[in-house]
């Protein structure tokens, strides 16, 4: 048995799961609409909606956890990359000066939104069939947290009151 | 299990519940729920707009975001339940709480036609909410008549008839059925009547 099997706890597997957790998984990564759906096009609605998500079901089962997870980093990521975006392109405006560095960044901004569409759309499908997908650095990050081991055990851990420090 | 939407007709009424919900019920009821519903609701609209889509591909509707806009159906009816005195008591808060006098149950479809949401998404205005709406309209300004009344045969005989409760509750079950076929809960033509 290798170190990383010691490690973590088993993937559930696709016949495992139950459809209502497919199905909550594949929610989480559609929560990137939910600006839309409110009809508000600010970057926070996403990230709210993702956050929510996530508390919301991150009880429901690990595979449920690790894709609300996932979207939920990603999509934070995202919402910041966008919002520098937002109070830039509103700061050119007021000034009048788009710089070279500027379009760059809009390059950029546009790129990492096309990405995260398509790996959330992705990922959404192969949620809904019951399979794992994984993100850059998000991915592992994710996995880590929702089937190592030590968070889990940590999380079983049963508060404990102690008397005042140096008494 | 069939579509249920049903609310309990007491035997009596409490006066006093009646005049205390009459004065103040719009502070200590009305704006809790209010607050409460508005970020229920908002939620609901994002699953609604969600679900459309997932309906649109997959044909059909993710059974927790269901149960979540039953419940939702369930706490919205229960205060307006209580503020039209259509049965005593405090509407509990929380989407899973339980008060038997309002009892709504919406079948869950295992399947829904991606040609009636579409149908819905494009026309509905047209075959669905200006047709009903218009009866609605006129039943609602029944049903605020019927309510005036009651408040009154209430206050002074302690009762509420049975045929104008019938009305009021039908009124509500009607809009909730309509509602149920908008938000694409379900591919049945809502009928243009309120009874069960």
């Amino acid at each position: 048995m290798s170190n990383e099997e010691n490690e973590y706890i088993s993937l559930p597997q696709p016949s495992e799961l139950k459809q209502t957790e497919k199905e909550d998984a594949m929610g989480a990564y559609l929560m990137m609409f939910a600006s839309i759906a409110i009809g508000l096009p600010l970057p926070i609605i996403n990230i709210v909606a993702a956050v929510v998500y996530y508390f919301v079901n991150r009880k429901k089962g690990n595979f449920v956890k690790f894709h609300a997870l996932q979207s939920m980093l990603s999509a934070i990521l995202l919402g910041i990359v966008n919002a520098g975006l937002f109070y830039w392109t509103i700061h050119c405006f007021l000034n009048e000066t788009f710089t070279d560095f500027y379009f760059g960044y809009l390059a950029f901004a546009g790129i990492a939104n096309l990405a995260y569409f398509v790996f959330s759309i992705v990922a959404a499908v192969k949620a809904r069939k019951g399979q794992f997908i994984y993100f850059i650095f998000f991915g592992k990050l994710a996995y880590h947290r929702v089937f190592s081991k030590k968070y889990i055990e940590k999380a079983k851990e049963e508060f404990r009151n102690l008397p005042p420090s140096n008494f | 299990m069939g579509f249920k939407f049903d609310i309990a007709h007491q035997e009596s009424y409490s006066r006093s519940a009646l005049l205390i919900r009459s004065f103040f019920g719009f502070f200590y009821i009305m704006l809790p729920h209010a607050f409460l519903l508005l970020f229920i609701g908002l939620w609901g609209s994002i699953l609604s707009f969600l679900s459309f889509w997932i309906i649109l591909f997959t044909g059909s509707y993710p059974r927790n975001w269901f149960d979540y806009q039953v419940k939702a159906l369930r706490w919205a009816t229960r205060v307006n339940a209580i503020t039209g005195n259509l049965v005593d008591g405090y509407p509990p808060f929380g989407l899973d709480a339980e008060f038997p006098a309002v009892e709504i149950e919406v079948p869950y479809p295992e399947n829904l036609s991606r040609g009636k949401l579409l149908l819905k998404f494009f026309l509905g205005i047209f075959y669905v909410i200006l047709p009903h709406g218009l009866v609605l309209l006129f039943r609602q300004i029944a049903s605020m008549f019927y309510s005036f009344l009651a408040f009154w045969v209430v206050l002074f005989t302690g009762n509420f008839p049975a045929n104008w409760h019938a009305f009021n509750v039908g009124t509500l079950r009607w809009g909730a059925r309509v509602s149920i076929y908008m938000a694409y809960m379900s591919d049945e033509y809502p009928p243009f009547s309120g009874k069960e």
